[in-house]
């Protein structure tokens, strides 16, 4: 699996829509939010923010996983490596993998852009609890990639990827404070992955513990793609 | 059918051996009843035209595809068994390359994934490639990138070879070297078998070329061998402006081709044309006689097959 895991690993760092979504993107974002508008300066926004746009990247980089896999089939790769002695269970754990190696670098740059740019100070093991978080909290979303790479068309995915990464995170408030909208989303939010997954660092980032409750509704959705994926396996797996 | 047509002798140890193989998509049934058995160490072609069944038979012979009926064994074994063990290689149609990567870290990885790999200054040689190895694989030529999947096919060494098709899209250069680096291989006691619809590929290339036609096996044996089996003859003579008519309906004649001035009739019976064709015309300019082409064999052949399964 690990030649695998390096070769994948090799394809993401080389390409330009990989690093646009994940690092690009989430930098220029945080960047630009944190230097206009009403909350400029402040200090409490660009925590605030930094954890949500670093997550923002995590989330595009895990769930874009899926898509690569969705498109890697399309191509005929996939039937490629099926002839090879690698097991197709052992290809798509390196996908997955990959795809998280490398958003780690992102999600660093973010914090580093906030320290540098805004002086956002934590205490080291906040540093450390925020990055390592964001970082393995984004596997749900790599499982929900997975789950529509398998199960949608190859021209629904592009799309569905794009909610994957804009609605959820919209949703869970890494754009805007949840706070700020009205009474139904504030519901549906609460709800929704994304936010559990955010508040969990956003916990840590102002001096307070992560709930137990985050974490465990993020679990519970962690299994349920988890389980669409498993289901999107078998049914695809034959037809490679 | 295959009990007119000599068969070679079956070697002792068999690589690939399919046994009333079938497979259906649907209505469709694409290989039918298929008995086929090749040696360790030969060099089989499987010729046929589009649609007669090649790349599923190979299919089913790299675990790609089940059979519904019959049985599939590869060095005694099943397909997905051999392939895990990384004793085949092969070269699929439709299989296609990851961006992103060079030539050369693509073949480091092919090499890592099987036991006895071969060294990748021998594969970048037999494939041709020694001068793209640091090239991006999405930068290649069509013609490139079947050399990449062909040093693919070989990195790990394999015991046996299937290559589907493996010289569409190739121009005449990238086909000669690639036909020498395959000999090089065959000649080490490797097993290939190769599909194609190429007919002198199939002559020039193989020990064996086995004919497969709507889903089965309508010859096996030498060029040579399949040549004589098509028994007809060919008479042509040169049409010095004379009218095509009545040429098909002369004794005997199967089929009527025209090269420019030249008329080439497939007969099945040579003397009963020649004897009618005098009669009709009076005088027929550059009168020959000869065997039929490996092309005549083949339409022949699988002509044959189509009238027997219509009767």
């Amino acid at each position: 699996m690990l030649p695998y895991l390096r070769l994948e690993l090799m394809r993401l760092l080389r390409d330009r829509r990989f690093l646009a979504f994940t690092t690009v993107m989430p930098i220029a974002y945080y960047l630009l939010f944190t230097s206009i508008g009403s909350s400029a300066g402040s200090a409490a926004w660009s925590v605030y923010f930094m954890v949500g746009m670093a997550g923002f990247g995590a989330l595009a980089g895990a769930v874009s996983a899926g898509g690569g896999l969705a498109t890697d089939r399309s191509i005929g790769w996939l039937r490629q490596l099926r002839i090879t002695p690698l097991p197709s269970s052992q290809v798509v754990a390196a996908k997955v993998s990959a795809n998280m190696v490398a958003i780690l670098p992102a999600l660093v740059l973010v914090c580093v852009a906030a320290a540098g740019v805004h002086g956002v100070r934590l205490a080291a093991w906040q540093w450390v609890a925020l990055v390592g978080l964001l970082w393995a909290g984004a596997l749900p979303f790599a499982l929900l990639g997975l789950a529509i790479g398998y199960l949608a068309s190859p021209l629904s995915t592009g799309p569905l990827m794009g909610f994957g990464m804009f609605g959820l995170s919209l949703l869970g408030g890494m754009w805007f404070p949840v706070t700020t909208f009205p009474g139904v989303m504030q519901t549906i939010s609460h709800v929704a992955p994304t936010y559990h997954y955010a508040n969990l660092s956003w916990n840590v980032a102002f001096g307070q513990a992560p709930a137990v409750s985050d974490a465990a509704v993020l679990v519970a959705w962690a299994a349920l793609f988890a389980i669409i994926a498993m289901l999107g396996y078998r049914r695809t797996s034959r037809a490679w | 059918m295959a009990d007119t047509v000599p068969f070679m002798d079956v070697p002792l140890t068999t690589a690939i051996e399919l046994d009333a193989v079938t497979k259906c998509f649907g209505e469709v049934r694409a290989v039918d009843s298929l008995n086929l058995a090749i040696g360790r160490g030969e060099t089989v072609a499987l010729l046929g035209p589009n649609g007669a069944g090649k790349s599923t038979t190979i299919g089913m012979m790299l675990g790609l595809l089940a059979p519904d009926r019959g049985t599939v064994k590869v060095f005694n074994r099943s397909p997905a068994q051999v392939v895990a063990a990384g004793m085949v290689g092969a070269m699929l149609q439709d299989g296609g390359l990851p961006g992103g990567v060079k030539v050369s870290e693509l073949i480091a990885f092919a090499r890592s994934v099987y036991p006895r790999s071969m060294p990748t200054r021998g594969v970048l040689a037999i494939a041709g490639l020694e001068e793209l190895a640091g090239q991006r694989v999405d930068k290649l030529s069509g013609g490139q990138r079947q050399r990449v999947r062909f040093a693919l096919a070989l990195a790990g060494n394999p015991d046996l070879l299937v290559l589907d098709e493996p010289t569409v899209g190739m121009d005449v250069e990238s086909r000669r070297a690639f036909w020498a680096g395959m000999r090089a291989y065959a000649a080490d006691g490797h097993t290939l078998l190769f599909a194609t619809h190429y007919l002198e590929e199939a002559d020039a290339q193989a020990d064996r070329v086995v004919v497969i036609t709507r889903g089965h096996v309508v010859a096996s044996g030498s060029g040579a061998e399949i040549k004589r089996s098509a028994r007809g003859q060919v008479v042509s003579f040169d049409l010095d402006g004379t009218s095509l008519f009545g040429l098909e309906g002369l004794p005997g004649v199967v089929e009527v081709e025209v090269h420019g001035q030249r008329v080439r009739l497939r007969t099945n019976d040579a003397d009963a044309t020649v004897a009618a064709l005098i009669r009709e015309r009076g005088m027929v300019r550059n009168l020959q006689l000869g065997g039929p082409s490996l092309e005549d064999a083949f339409v022949a052949l699988t002509e044959n097959d189509e009238a027997k399964e219509s009767a």
